[in-house]
């Protein structure tokens, strides 16, 4: 099986025709669920939240055998997750697709989980300290892109068990966990 | 017999004629029925040898494959029901039965890919990940428990085009135009347009025709990446594993 780093690339990785966008709408829908699941696995083990689609993204072509995914096709593939939830396009001319592997209902499980592990309920901390503090390390959370934490922090705001403000600097805002 | 002249001579022949009917007759009837003897005692043999090798017609394909055809030159059909001597003696109405339910399996599982028909090697090996810890599966398995498969109506027929045997679980009909390409494809995994109309000499309707057929039956899928911009049709029923060496 190929290998992009330590990923295993699944067999229609390899089959040419999957790279161009297939006219019957069966062979279509087959084709559209194998990119769908490629890419979200993919971002997952990556660690990958936005994809760029002029960039030169891994899984949008295979040199072994020479072919790319055309713009129609990557926005095909892109915009049957956003349909589903699991992305969503951040402009207007679907240039930037943010990458929801885990959505942000999951992410807002594991920062609760995360303050409950680490005893900080009543704690306050940056959200940048959340992202790549020292509790964060070797967590899900290590990393984790900036708008889709925001998002899930507001989830749980909405829910009371945090609030959000606006720290001493301009530069970060803090949150004050009460859960 | 020595002739005698007159009507007692041709009594004699007459007499004569009979008798040898009546011998010949006879030796029919008795080699018939040294046939049927011979035929009961080879039966009983199979029978004791199936008895004595269960183990073996189990495990083993290959003695598996050479039981069924001693069985087939005796008249008897180890398949034929699921009740029965052979059926409990052997358990093998089962094991063609479960291989029977597999294959479907198999087929349902990959249809979408391509198109409801599947490369008789192919389909083996599927059946042989799925059963690494059981009885091994030869391609002769598989042709017994599709042959009991066709019972079920539409579908499930092997089909050979060029060297190879494909399993068909669709009702599609191939017809003679689709299963030429078909063979064609198999040589690269692929065929353009351009290939078809040299290749065999058709016309560029005739050819593009069949192709877009196979392509609304799910058979095939284009590629429209490469870079001599020429499109290519895949049959992923053609390629084993389904992955193909690239074509420069």
């Amino acid at each position: 099986m190929q290998k992009l780093g330590d990923f295993k690339l699944p067999h229609f990785f390899n089959y040419p025709p999957y790279f161009t966008l297939q006219p019957v709408r069966d062979t279509r829908e087959k084709q559209v669920q194998l990119w769908k699941d490629l890419i979200l696995d993919y971002c997952r083990t990556q660690k990958i939240f936005v994809i760029g689609l002029e960039e030169d993204f891994a899984l949008f072509s295979n040199p072994v055998i020479e072919r790319s995914l055309s713009h129609e096709a990557r926005e095909a593939f892109l915009s049957a997750l956003v349909s589903e939830g699991r992305a969503e396009w951040l402009d207007k001319g679907h240039r930037k697709c943010l990458i929801l592997w885990h959505r942000v209902q999951d992410w807002a499980d594991i920062i609760f989980r995360f303050v409950k592990d680490n005893g900080l309920e009543d704690s306050v901390m940056t959200v940048e300290e959340i992202r790549s503090g020292i509790e964060s390390r070797g967590t899900e959370l290590h990393g984790i892109d900036r708008t889709i934490l925001m998002r899930a922090l507001r989830v749980l705001e909405q829910k009371g068990k945090l609030a959000i403000f606006k720290g001493t600097s301009a530069d970060d805002e803090g949150v004050k966990f009460s859960m | 017999m020595r002739r005698r002249p007159g009507i007692g001579g041709l009594q004699t022949a007459a007499a004569a004629r009979d008798q040898y009917r009546l011998v010949g007759e006879n030796v029919a009837k008795i080699r018939t029925d040294m046939m049927k003897e011979q035929l009961a005692t080879f039966r009983t043999q199979l029978e004791e040898f199936a008895r004595k090798h269960k183990n073996d017609i189990r495990k083993n394909p290959a003695f598996r494959s050479q039981f069924h055809k001693m069985c087939a030159k005796v008249g008897v059909d180890p398949l034929a029901s699921n009740k029965g001597f052979w059926a409990e003696l052997l358990g093998i109405g089962d094991f063609y039965y479960e291989l029977g339910v597999q294959i479907v399996e198999i087929c349902l599982a990959t249809r979408p890919h391509n198109g409801g028909l599947i490369n008789l090697q192919e389909l083996c090996i599927l059946l042989r990940q799925r059963k690494s810890d059981r009885e091994a599966v030869s391609e002769d398995d598989c042709l017994r428990a599709i042959s009991k498969l066709k019972v079920l109506g539409s579908g499930f027929e092997v089909i050979s085009v060029g060297k190879k045997k494909l399993v068909r679980s669709v009702p599609t009909e191939l017809n003679k135009d689709h299963n030429e390409i078909l063979e064609l494809a198999q040589a690269q995994g692929f065929v353009t347009v351009e290939e078809v109309e040299r290749r065999l000499s058709w016309t560029s309707g005739r050819a593009i025709d069949a192709l877009d057929t196979l392509l609304d039956e799910g058979l095939a899928m284009i590629d429209d990446g490469h870079r001599d911009r020429k499109r290519r049709y895949w049959f992923p029923c053609v390629s084993s594993n389904s992955t193909p060496v690239a074509d420069t």
